[in-house]
């Protein structure tokens, strides 16, 4: 886009050079012609003085000369621009409500679309900001059934394809984690950490800021030391942007680490939020397919397409078997283990994709929307300015000049929409409707550039000159000889037609968005008001971090002391009822399991969440115990203890009452069987996403004995535990920080939010989604209440002279106001029926996001047909009550 | 200083059709043309000069001519113009168009009644 505008200018500027040359030719020329004819003079025998006085009095002028040319030139265009930009600005000026009209118009299109077209390219079509980003692939694995993390790899996997795959330049492999914390310095900070293998950096094209990046050999030891790169965020913030941080030597969670570089800001894999990258090394790791946890990118080597890629990979999954004596090629089959080869940046937006593509054809819409309310405004008012059009033309004003007129009036108006739209765009785009990240990817890279200006004030010129443009066609159209005859427009029949026609689709549109936006905020209203199962108002949560490891804190024991010692003195503090601590806090994801009831009566296993919390965390959190009782110190022996939802207690063991019952993990792989007492019976809560409902939950105890599901799975190390705390007030965080800080200064307290907020968090889709329809529909709504005024006042200014006649020949003013209102009213019932039909089918496509509505909700399409009627007659309203105050000795006077 | 009787004013609209024709002989510069026009007329036509230029810049808009600097003669720079290949068809078209003007002015005015 940039590079069209620059050309476009250079074009201008080419023009007035051409014009300067132009103009210098012209004078040596003339200059050449009066030599010439004087020395032709002086050859007759005039003499030096005269010969030249006759030879330009023969010329005729020097200036008509200059004019003549001009004209003839068609270099008028430029010239007569000023002069046509300074008409515009006068004929605006004479009629504010139009030009009014116009700009709230477009301006209110144009900020939309911008705004929110911004986000949808930053995210969906820039190219990521890597090095040659279209060869970059996202290594997807498989499987149905088998427990991991989404579609990620295992460090086997990883290890397989990246040593046998041939279409890849490189495979790397990241993970991230958000629970590390640096404990040097004077307060202990906590960061996310990404583990990259060292090729990861090179595939992506990063060169560092400042030092070096990491060696192929490189490797992170859980004791030793270990290279590490910082970002240049940290570097600054808490490093003071010392160059001398090179070779220094820092405290994260276990052990040391040594800086060797410091990476650019505009670095952001794999999340803008990373600030400390660790050396992953492609050791085997646990050399199964269970528990997959690592993300593999590669880079397709040239002339691989990602077909080839995919078929090469896929055709190496059956290997995995013969490579890793873990996996068998049974498991393979049975879990239809697969691979998927997609680029980079799609998948990384794969999770926003559909809701993003709606909203596009939805901003797209409204600017088509505005555009023809824009239309239709300068028809009316050209129906009142045909007369000034007629007279111009038949005083021999060339068409091209006519048209230059009318496109420079559209730019003069469109620029000055965009001046409008310009501030509505800017705040659109800076702050994302609220939104970060951690709910829309690539969301940090969207931001409001010159780059953007530029595209707003390119569109506004571009529609501007169109809208002249048709305008002018239209006028074009009805003969010049009508147009001295008869004092207002009478479009043709055609052109009425598709007015309307095109008025009746806004008043559809916007209707169809009214339906949608009433059953999403329906379904918004559901979601938060929905029984979550626990109690979210006046309690928060706080994440706590212990230093784990020698120098820290070692043992289950040291640990339960401390976060005992913190919550009593937070259960101290005035307003605080309870203090539980918890290892995922609600609507947060957890860790998954298979668990079935000892397989005595063959019941098939079932997925289940597994949480670990303290005694008390179900009174702090109002999570109704249905059945037994919760954990007790005495459980730490003999057999483990848990704790069930009333789902899973029903889909396992066939009834609420699961007390005394076996809940079982079978051995799978090289985990060994495990199984647990049921010691208690809890109400159901939701999972991460509310709408999925209440998710099978099982609780084992935290600070009560070390409860485990399978290695690596629940914590078995109260290190980052969430503080859930109740009561009001509630204590801000700087206070739980002191208090910590008292007890052990290393010790962070990070993530300090309200219960609330974690629930806006986990209705964000859906509040996107409202607020983008919600957006749309009122600005359609808007625009379809200009349309419906344009074309009635319009059509109303066609009849005035019959309406006068009628008012003189004592019709009641009341009846002429209801010809008119009529008219509005079969519009807007047209609009409403095909309406009511593109709704019924466009709201099937929200099925995916609405939350126990039917798209066919009754309530919501009357709600919206009646805001819509009341709106549109109200616009019709206005020219109704026009025509019926005509004043008829004015009309008839007017012929 | 009367001009002579003779010697009239070129027609609105047969100026271009002057221009094609001279320049159709040998590309020239502007002053150059007026002076060939009237001769060729044998002084009966006089070219008004300021308005052979309009009449050049429309011609050249129209693809019909084209200029190029060169040295004249007596060692001047000028603008010569000289006829495009559109405008030696254009020419034809136009010619063949005033003589069919000029043979139906020509059976008006021989009408007897």
């Amino acid at each position: 886009v940039l590079s069209r505008v620059r050309a476009a200018l250079a074009r201008v500027g080419e023009l007035f050079r051409a014009r300067s040359r132009f103009a210098r030719e012209q004078d040596e020329e003339f200059r050449f012609h009066i030599e010439m004819e004087t020395g032709e003079n002086v050859r007759r025998g005039m003499r030096e003085p005269e010969a030249r006085r006759a030879a330009v009095l023969r010329f005729g002028g020097r200036e008509r000369f200059r004019e003549e040319t001009r004209d003839a030139r068609g270099v008028v265009a430029l010239d007569n621009l000023t002069r046509d930009t300074r008409l515009a600005l006068r004929r605006i000026r004479r009629a504010p409500g139009f030009a009014a009209g116009v700009i709230a118009t477009l301006g209110v299109g144009l900020g939309v679309a911008v705004g929110i077209g911004t986000i949808v390219y930053g995210v969906l079509l820039r190219d990521l900001p890597y090095d040659n980003p279209d060869r970059l692939m996202r290594v997807d694995f498989h499987t149905d059934g088998i427990p991991g993390q989404g579609q990620r790899q295992s460090p086997a996997t990883y290890f397989h394809f990246a040593t046998r795959a041939r279409s890849f330049t490189g495979l790397g492999s990241y993970s991230t984690d958000a629970g590390f914390a640096i404990t040097d310095g004077d307060a202990p900070e906590r960061v996310t950490i990404a583990r990259v293998t060292p090729n990861v950096l090179t595939l992506l094209g990063v060169r560092p800021l400042l030092g070096q990046l990491f060696e192929p050999g490189d490797t992170s030891q859980s004791s030793g030391r270990s290279p590490v790169l910082i970002s240049q965020e940290l570097w600054e913030r808490r490093y003071g942007a010392d160059r001398g941080v090179i070779g220094r030597r820092i405290a994260i969670n276990r052990g040391d680490a040594t800086v060797i570089g410091v990476l650019p800001r505009a670095f952001d894999f794999p999340a803008a939020s990373v600030s400390v990258w660790f050396p992953q090394p492609t050791p085997l790791g646990s050399p199964g397919i269970i528990g997959r946890y690592i993300t593999v990118i590669g880079r397709l080597r040239e002339g691989v397409d990602v077909a080839a890629a995919a078929a090469e990979l896929n055709a190496l999954v059956p290997s995995l078997a013969e490579r890793f004596p873990q996996i068998t090629p049974e498991m393979l089959q049975q879990s239809a283990a697969r691979i998927s080869v997609e680029s980079l940046k799609s998948a990384t937006v794969a999770p926003v994709r559909p809701q993003l593509v709606l909203l596009g054809v939805l901003v797209g819409v409204v600017l088509l929307i505005a555009t023809t309310n824009v239309v239709n405004l300068f028809l009316l008012r050209a129906g009142r300015a045909s007369q000034e059009i007629a007279i111009a033309l038949s005083l021999g004003a060339s068409r091209v000049a006519l048209a230059q007129r009318f496109v420079v009036e559209g730019i003069v108006l469109g620029l000055a929409s965009a001046i409008v739209a310009l501030p509505a765009a800017a705040i659109a785009v800076s702050t994302k409707f609220g939104f970060t990240e951690r709910e829309i990817p690539r969301l940090h890279e969207v931001a409001f550039t010159s780059g953007t200006v530029a595209f707003l004030f390119g569109c506004a010129a571009v529609i501007g000159a169109g809208v002249g443009l048709i305008a002018l066609r239209h006028t074009a159209m009805t003969g010049l000889f009508d147009r001295l005859r008869v004092s207002h427009a009478t479009p043709s029949r055609a052109w009425r037609g598709a007015q309307t026609g095109l008025v009746g689709l806004q008043v559809a549109i916007a209707l169809t968005l009214l339906v949608a936006a009433g059953l999403l905020g329906r379904s918004f209203w559901n979601l938060r008001n929905v029984d979550l199962g626990f109690e979210p108002a006046s309690a928060m949560t706080a994440q706590v971090s212990l230093p784990w490891g020698p120098t820290g804190y070692s043992t289950y024991d040291q640990a339960t002391a401390f976060h005992t010692m913190v919550m009593d003195r937070i259960a101290a503090l005035p307003g605080v009822t309870g203090v539980a601590v918890v290892q995922h806090p609600p609507l947060t994801p957890g860790n998954e399991g298979q668990v079935d009831d000892g397989g005595n009566d063959g019941r098939p296993t079932v997925t289940a969440t597994s949480d670990a919390t303290s005694a008390n965390y179900f009174r702090v959190m109002n999570i109704p115990l249905l059945h037994g009782r919760t954990f007790q110190p005495g459980d730490q022996g003999g057999v483990p203890t848990v704790v069930v939802s009333e789902r899973l207690a029903a889909r396992v063991f066939g009834t609420t009452d699961a007390v005394g019952r076996t809940l079982r993990e079978p051995g799978r792989e090289n985990v060994p069987e495990h199984s647990w007492r049921v010691i208690g019976v809890v109400g159901d809560v939701h999972g991460e996403r509310i709408e999925d409902g209440h998710m099978p939950m099982m609780y084992f105890p935290l600070l009560h004995g070390g409860g485990r599901l399978a290695d690596g799975v629940a914590g078995d190390e109260p290190r980052d535990v969430q503080y859930v705390i109740r009561g009001a007030p509630l204590p801000a965080a700087s206070r739980l920080q002191r208090i910590v800080g008292e007890l052990d200064p290393r010790v962070p307290v990070t993530d300090v939010r309200t219960l609330g907020s974690i629930v806006d968090a986990a209705t964000a889709r859906v509040r996107l989604t409202l607020l983008l329809i919600g957006v749309a529909a009122a600005a359609a709504l808007l625009l379809g209440v200009i349309g419906v005024y344009s074309v009635m006042s319009y059509a109303a200014a066609g009849r005035v002279r019959e309406f006068g006649i009628r008012l003189a020949l004592g019709a009641e003013p009341r009846r002429v106001s209801r010809t008119v209102l009529g008219a509005g009213l079969r519009l807007v019932a047209v609009g409403t029926a095909a309406g009511l039909l593109i709704a019924m089918s466009a709201t099937k496509l929200l099925r995916s996001l609405l939350y126990e509505v039917q798209p066919m909700s009754l309530g919501e399409y009357a709600c919206a047909t009646g805001v819509l009627i009341i709106a549109t007659l109200v616009a019709a309203a206005l020219p109704a009550r026009r025509a019926a105050r005509t004043d008829p000795a004015v009309v008839l006077r007017g012929d | 200083l009367a001009k002579p009787a003779s010697n009239e004013q070129v027609l609105q609209g047969t100026l271009d059709l002057l221009i094609l024709k001279t320049l159709s002989l040998a590309p020239m510069h502007g002053w150059g043309l007026t002076h060939r026009i009237e001769q060729l007329s044998q002084d009966a036509l006089q070219v008004g000069q300021g308005s052979i230029y309009p009449a050049l810049v429309r011609l050249e808009q129209r693809g019909w001519i084209d200029t190029d600097w060169r040295v004249t003669e007596n060692s001047r720079r000028a603008k010569y113009y000289r006829l495009t290949p559109a405008g030696r068809r254009a020419f034809g078209h136009e010619v063949a168009a005033w003589q069919r003007f000029v043979s139906a002015v020509g059976l008006v005015l021989a009408a007897e009644r």
